[in-house]
């Protein structure tokens, strides 16, 4: 925002421009410094984006021999062809989808619906419920007592078991709680009252149209969360068929990391090596597509959501 | 879905007490030795009166070599006639793909009737992620029949075992893998590699009898070309070695000053091949065997000329920059540099580390690069550290639990899996041929198999990708046929090694073998261990690039009480322990 405000100011002063209000020395001073923090910043950033689609356009070849630093080498979309070779890099997406989908929708449900009661004061027992989703913050059952209720409610190697377990964040509920406490008053509630609407009424009719940005904040976070997450899929799932593409890439990246000294195979060793090569890039320009597709849609909300959420807590 | 055979409730607490407690394994020597001879504890009583397994008639057609020791191609028939479904676990792999669709997968089941359920596990078997998973498995009695390609280590085999959750396959194994026991036979360490302090054996192992591995941590490569190009001889002592490399610095073949005279890269000690002139070194975790007693090489006297003489090689410029830094990529880019070779020498495992290998050419670059001898101190020692242990047989490859009703059908699959064509089908698919009388194998003698091509492409789906159960002899690995039009690095890897650094090796009492270790001795193993590594590590490349001087008593000194305060004398007397239960 600082930018765009700060720009014309900077412009040179052509004529014909309205005269701007004289800068200082010190102003100008102050804009290189901020020009060329924020310039180095963005390119810090932008940098590794242009690397991995560069070296996932370019010949394998020539990224290992580090010909590549900027722009693709030897242009060759074969890496994204090899990619849907594999059955399970496809299905893997496939699943991605749907998790992050379905999580997203999920999980933002339950939140609202936690987070609504608890933005209201008239709520009875109130601070003990606050407490008890703030402890879950700090201790959880650990890994195998979780393993075992996961088993036991018969959720083991089904895709409930990804999107259920730690459906709600109990964080990305206390600033929806605080968005609402923020933005709906007591006295519009009572206003609806008045009016005979009942509670549910109001949070269907008034509240919900009114949250638009608390929500788009939640499906976003829900949903790179999930499609970023791959160690629920790892301990829950033995179907390769349920596997998220996180983990399909991950064990394209770790296939290679052998112990040189023990390679029983050095054929196989060869062979490992360039297939995660021709991989690695390719697969992490895909599995960054999406998020990057909905960004853009969603960012408006997103600072606005944010922002209310906690600033005013 | 699963047949009843092979599902057996177990009771859940008590497994979960038992993969939880350690405490449990205290009693391991109460619960040990009850099982020879008898069922184990979940299977059925059938599953050890079957009469014993024959080996079935050598099939004729093949061209072994002379005195050949390995596996053989026999007449083969079904296991069971009413198919049988056991649920086995296995690691995901993009080369097997989807296990249940693999044409490996349904040849095995069209040949032996034992259907498999599988159950894939992100990883690739051994690393901390899929023993979490595991783990987490076990805990919860979440176990299937048996596992295939987990990695599970001596010591948890062991503890494991001694709770009844792994069957223990001794009775199982004399009756029904032929196979197995024939290979025993040719390697007579085996059993003692396979066996549980308690003698049990846990698991069917995999063995792969890998010549060249055996010694790569001796390996170091050198610029013959170069070598002639200054009008010396390829070094034997560390002095001519110290010569050569001054005179690559001197000589400057690259040009420009680009010539680095020795090179390597962080995952390739240096003290594997150096220290090795001056006393027998292995390497990680620096253990040696000397009259039975267990010790390590890096707080000797020797050690430190050593690093002594390394130390002078670095200040006088002779060894890279970056020789302790360096990745495999950056090694790599040295080694591919486009104007010409700069590498005078490199410590690595092979050619494939230090750049890209051009196989058709003769005359590609690699092939300058050879295998060096290892260097003669100035005290007379020369050893090519030689892995006569460690290599060769994997435990862990397939694991029993105790929920199979019938460990024997699964230890005959897996014994069916030794034979000759199945090894070569289980990882290299369906595409082998059968040499000719006269093909030559990667050691010059008569050839047995070989196939076209073996690529991610070729065999995607129709392997096993060496998680299978298999018998790989050195003769074996040796009568690959060498296609004399595309002729691979193997054979010029294999002489190099039986030429330069087999005649160095030491002798096999002076290597500490790989022991099995109790639970709580098994962590503080990993914990000092891991201390010890970071410490060594460090030091050492402190003392070459000159931050600390091994010439200066005191820095020696500090360096050794280091060692001490972080629990050396606690972590040998683990290891003696150990060694003394493996020596039996």
């Amino acid at each position: 925002m600082t930018v765009a405000t700060v720009t014309p100011t900077t412009a040179p002063t052509g004529a014909g421009a309205p005269a701007p209000v004289r800068e200082t020395r010190s102003d100008r001073i102050v804009m290189i410094c901020n020009y060329t923090a924020l310039g180095l910043f963005t390119l810090a950033v932008l940098y590794p984006l242009v690397y991995v689609l560069s070296a996932s356009l370019s010949d394998p070849k020539n990224v290992v021999s580090g010909k590549v630093w900027l722009w693709p080498v030897g242009l060759s979309v074969e890496a994204f062809k090899a990619v849907f070779d594999y059955d399970s890099i496809v299905s893997g997406f496939g699943n991605s989808v749907v998790y992050a989908l379905g999580g997203a929708l999920l999980a933002t449900a339950l939140t609202l619906l936690a987070a609504y009661p608890l933005s209201r004061k008239g709520l009875p027992g109130k601070g003990i419920i606050m407490a008890l989703f703030v402890f879950t913050m700090m201790f959880s059952g650990g890994l195998i007592p979780t393993y075992l209720v996961v088993d036991r409610l018969g959720l083991l190697n089904t895709r409930w078991a990804i999107i259920l377990p730690g459906a709600l964040a109990v964080w990305n509920m206390i600033i929806t709680r605080t968005f609402f406490q923020s933005t709906i008053p007591e006295e519009l509630v009572e206003a609806a009252k008045v009016d005979g609407c009942t509670d549910f009424g109001f949070f269907w009719r008034i509240v919900l149209p009114l949250s638009k940005p608390i929500i788009a904040v939640n499906l976003l976070f829900y949903a790179v969360a999930q499609w970023n997450s791959w160690f629920s899929a790892l301990i829950y799932l033995t179907n390769e068929h349920l596997f998220p593409l996180q983990l399909v890439l991950r064990q394209i990246l770790i296939q290679n990391n052998f112990d040189p000294s023990q390679v029983r195979d050095t054929a196989e060793l060869i062979r490992m090596k360039e297939l995660q090569e021709q991989l690695k890039f390719s697969l992490i320009v895909i599995a960054t597509i999406p998020p990057l597709l909905i960004y853009p849609f969603v960012q408006k909300h997103f600072v606005k959501g944010a922002m209310v959420g906690s600033l005013k807590g | 879905m699963r047949e009843d055979l092979s599902t057996t409730p177990v009771k859940r607490r008590a497994v979960v007490a038992g993969a939880l407690g350690i405490a449990a394994v205290g009693s391991s020597g109460l619960l040990s030795g009850c099982s020879s001879g008898e069922a184990a504890a979940g299977a059925a009583p059938e599953s050890l009166s079957a009469p014993p397994t024959e080996l079935g008639r050598k099939k004729t057609g093949i061209n072994y070599p002379p005195g050949y020791v390995g596996p053989v191609a026999r007449e083969r028939r079904a296991i069971v006639t009413e198919p049988v479904t056991f649920t086995v676990v296995v690691p995901q792999s993009l080369t097997v793909g989807d296990w249940s669709k693999n044409e490996f997968t349904h040849w095995m089941e069209q040949q032996t009737g034992i259907r498999i359920q599988w159950r894939q596990v992100a990883g690739k078997g051994n690393d901390a992620e899929t023993m979490t998973k595991v783990n987490a498995m076990m805990a919860a009695g979440d176990i299937p029949d048996a596992f295939l390609g987990i990695g599970f280590t001596r010591s948890q085999l062991y503890l494991y075992g001694a709770q009844n959750l792994f069957v223990d396959l001794n009775p199982y194994l004399d009756k029904y893998a032929p196979n197995l026991q024939q290979a025993m036979q040719d390697y007579p360490e085996a059993r003692r590699l396979m066996v549980s302090p308690d003698k049990g054996i846990y698991s069917f192992p995999d063995i792969n009898d890998c010549y060249h591995c055996r010694a790569s941590n001796g390996r170091a490569l050198l610029n013959s070309d170069w070598v002639r190009k200054v009008g010396l001889g390829m070094p034997t002592t560390t002095d001519e070695f110290r010569e050569v490399l001054t005179a690559f610095k001197k000589a400057d073949p690259a040009g420009g000053g680009k010539t680095i005279p020795f090179g390597g890269y962080k995952d390739a000690p240096l003290d594997t091949y150096f220290m090795n002139a001056f006393l027998y070194n292995p390497g990680e975790p620096w253990l040696v065997v000397d009259d039975g007693k267990v010790g390590v090489t890096y707080v000797k006297d020797e050690w430190r000329e050593a690093l002594k003489y390394l130390h002078g090689l670095y200040a006088d410029g002779l060894l890279a920059k970056d020789i302790f830094t360096a990745n495999e990529d950056q090694i790599k880019r040295y080694g591919d540099n486009p104007s010409g070779p700069i590498l005078g020498g490199a410590r690595v495992y092979y050619w494939g580390t230090l750049m890209t290998l051009d196989l058709v050419d003769p005359k590609a670059r690699w092939r300058q690069y050879q295998t060096m001898e290892p260097l003669k101190g100035p005290g007379g020692v020369q050893v090519a550290p030689w892995n006569y242990l460690g290599v060769g047989l994997e435990v862990s490859t397939l694991v029993v639990t105790r929920k199979c009703r019938r460990p024997d059908l699964l230890v005959r699959w897996a014994d069916f899996q030794l034979d000759l064509e199945v090894v070569l089908r289980s990882y290299a698919g369906p595409d082998i041929r059968w040499s000719a009388k006269g093909d030559k194998g990667i050691n010059g003698k008569q050839s047995i198999y070989g196939y076209d091509s073996w690529n991610t492409d070729a065999t995607k789906g129709k392997t096993w990708d060496q998680f299978g159960v298999m018998y790989r002899s050195g003769d074996f690995r040796l009568a690959e046929r060498v296609n004399p039009k595309r002729p691979t690095f193997e054979s010029p890897l294999y002489e190099q090694t039986r030429d330069h650094l087999f005649p160095f090796r030491q002798p096999m009492e002076q290597q500490f073998p790989p022991v099995t270790l109790e639970a709580d001795q098994a962590a503080q193993d990993a914990e000092i261990g891991l201390n010890l590594k970071g410490e060594v590590t460090t030091s050492l490349a402190k003392f070459v690039t000159g931050k600390l001087d091994p010439s200066d008593d005191g820095q020696w000194n500090d360096y050794k009480d280091r060692i001490n305060r972080i629990g050396l004398q606690p972590y040998l007397e683990i290891q003696q322990a150990a060694y003394e239960t493996y020596q039996g």
